[in-house]
């Protein structure tokens, strides 16, 4: 009797031992908590950004919204989680029969896009729904360390992230004494219009980090009007930023079409000779922390090439 | 101006009050129109003698936007005119006949698919408004001359169910194109510039005469399709003539502003109550209420949402619809 109850607690740390590894964890998210079980090994990311977060870790997702284009999945996060993926289709719209063909043991999905299907993807595995889009890039790496949480890779995760914000702080330190008093401005470009992306999004407010002013007011509102804010020449004209950069998705795209008329040919960027193109895949649609550190490439061979 | 018409009934007010009071209308949405937009700092006092940004604001984008808000508003109001007259239908016009949606429909194929990625949009749009108007009165029975009422309304809901839902699927495509069609289909008149208001002029205002001229036919024609035969006027040739310029005029409206409702509905409703049913006197009038509506609706579109602008077509949607409702439940011309 006496031995029973002295072995207790080492029957009880040798069961707690034993269960921990199939004990769900609990992750808290945009849409409430969710139980993730421990290691899962099927997972499905209806955003790029997540995309970001499984290759920093070295994981492979089996489904990926890549808006059935393989391609829009760029070449470094290729190499490391192959291409072996299922395309489940757009990030709008995803498939949720072909998410739930795929067996998935977690989805990570958007808040914006996804809300609406959150009950159906949870009936299908368990859920976690973060902002990758309407979110800042603060936001963006605190999803990071989420992930990593729920993909049971924390500790890798912490290491991926506190090496990005050391190569992020090398970035800053070169571009924030070209950066000083300059009003940046990213937008993006169609066929049919303009949305700038405002001090509160991932591109705004990594501009913001490395030191940029930005003359953009931001509203309240839903997140194509506070976030991906859709602008007339006229309104363009009234925040005149000193550098413009531009992501084109059509060639010739609705800012070309602006050439020539007098009011975009006062715009101080464009007088300036400072409407410059980026990448408009890499800068709007990636959000994550090799995005954010090609984002800042970028901008330091702008501010070399403007000097 | 005689009044040998008074068998359609005459307005109620005085015709030059009216006329007067439509004027004043026109011309303060005008104003409204050009004192909103983009830059805040651009405003009503600089309409006079404008220089430095404030001319260029407003001749290169505001003045245009309020050429083509009237012109857009000329067009559409003027194609619901001629589609209820010619089909004598209260309720016919290009959005319940299913002309905006299968413009709509051509601007989306052609946006969408690579086959037609050569096409001019504005063909698409034309090809896609035509294509619904022969589809709708071919189902109404209109091109054998008994053209069944019910049969137009239910013809033309169903014409534009099927359009819409072909240009919503467009909607669930990535997002790039999505919300160029979107943008396409919304009825959205930001950014227009003079070549756009250049080309809604160039069918519109000939859309104006042809109309005029027809104006004498479409009178024959609430005589009933027997006594308008009976007069020489041949009703097959009437609905076929007035579903062309109706057709002309609702896809360049929509090649330039993408689909927009309630004008081609409302405005000619409003029109007779306040002249009367002479179409000789309802075309002019009908232009000039739908552009006047239509200067409203580019002004409060403006500020509505400020900073960030509504579509248009929401707008007109927004004022025409509770209009539709009252004249549905209290006015005589739709019982």
């Amino acid at each position: 009797m006496a031995y029973t109850f002295k072995l207790l607690p080492v029957f009880s740390a040798a069961l707690i031992a034993l269960a921990s590894p199939v004990l769900a964890r609990d992750i808290t998210h945009e849409l409430g908590t969710t139980d993730v079980p421990d290691d899962p090994k099927r997972i499905v990311v209806l955003e790029f950004s997540y995309i970001d977060a499984l290759a920093s870790v070295g994981v492979a997702p089996v489904g990926l919204a890549d808006d059935g284009k393989r391609d829009r999945v760029i070449a470094p996060y290729i190499d490391v989680i192959g291409d072996d993926w299922v395309s489940v289709g757009t990030r709008k719209t995803p498939s949720l029969e072909i998410i739930a063909s795929l067996q998935p043991d977690l989805i990570i999905a958007d808040k914006t896009r996804h809300t609406a299907a959150y009950d159906t993807l949870s009936e299908i595995a368990p859920t976690i729904v973060l902002d990758s889009l309407g979110g800042d890039y603060h936001a963006s790496v605190a999803q990071m360390a989420a992930i990593g949480t729920a993909i049971g890779k924390s500790v890798e995760m912490e290491a991926r992230i506190t090496a990005h914000k050391a190569t992020m702080a090398e970035y800053v330190a070169q571009i924030k004494p070209k950066a000083e008093g300059i009003a940046a401005q990213f937008g993006v470009t169609n066929a049919k219009g303009l949305w700038l992306h405002s001090p509160r999004s991932y591109n705004g407010s990594l501009l913001e980090m490395f030191g940029f002013d930005s003359n953009m007011e931001t509203a309240d509102g839903a997140v194509y009007e506070k976030v991906y804010v859709p602008t007339t020449l006229e309104q363009l004209s009234e925040i005149d930023p000193d550098l413009l950069l531009v992501g084109a998705y059509a060639d010739p795209s609705f800012v070309d079409g602006w050439a020539g008329e007098t009011l975009y040919e006062n715009l101080t960027s464009v007088k300036a000779d400072q409407v410059l193109p980026v990448t408009a895949h890499n800068w709007s649609r990636l959000r994550g922390m090799l995005a954010a550190e090609m984002t800042a490439a970028d901008v330091v061979r702008i501010m070399d090439a403007l000097e | 101006m005689s009044h040998s018409v008074t068998a359609h009934g005459a307005g109620k007010l005085p015709r030059g009050l009216a006329v007067g009071l439509a004027l004043a209308v026109l011309f303060s949405g005008a104003l409204f129109s050009l004192a909103t937009g983009g830059r805040s700092d651009v405003g009503l006092t600089d309409l006079w003698a404008p220089e430095g940004i404030a001319a260029t604001v407003i001749y290169d984008t505001r003045a245009p936007r309020m050429f083509a808000a009237t012109l857009l508003g000329l067009n559409l109001s003027l194609s619901g005119l001629i589609l209820q007259a010619a089909t004598r239908n209260p309720l016919a016009s290009p959005a319940i006949l299913g002309l905006n949606q299968g413009a709509a429909l051509g601007l989306s194929l052609g946006l969408v698919l690579p086959l037609f990625s050569g096409v001019p949009l504005q063909v698409m749009a034309l090809v896609g408004a035509f294509g619904a108007g022969v589809v709708t009165f071919a189902i109404s029975g209109g091109f054998t001359g008994r053209m069944d009422s019910l049969r137009l309304v239910l013809g033309g809901v169903a014409v534009g169910a099927f359009s819409y839902a072909m240009v919503r699927f467009a909607f669930t495509l990535e997002d790039e194109l999505a919300r160029s069609v979107v943008r396409w289909t919304v009825g959205d008149i930001t950014d227009i510039r003079w070549p756009a208001v250049r080309r809604l002029a160039l069918w519109g205002l000939p859309g104006l005469f042809a109309a005029l001229a027809l104006s004498q036919r479409l009178n024959l024609m609430a005589l009933g399709q027997a006594s308008a035969q009976g007069l020489g006027a041949d009703s097959r040739i009437t609905l076929l003539l007035g579903t062309l310029i109706a057709a002309a005029l609702t896809g360049v409206s929509v090649s330039v502003a993408g689909p927009i409702a309630f004008v081609g509905l409302v405005v000619p409703h409003l029109a007779k109550l306040l002249f009367g049913g002479d179409h000789r006197i309802l075309v002019p009038v009908s232009a000039l209420l739908g552009a006047a509506l239509m200067l409203y609706a580019d002004g409060v579109s403006k500020v509505l949402t400020a900073p960030v602008e509504a579509p248009v077509g929401v707008v007109v949607a927004l004022i025409g619809a509770p209009w539709f409702l009252w004249q549905t439940v209290f006015a005589r011309d739709l019982s």
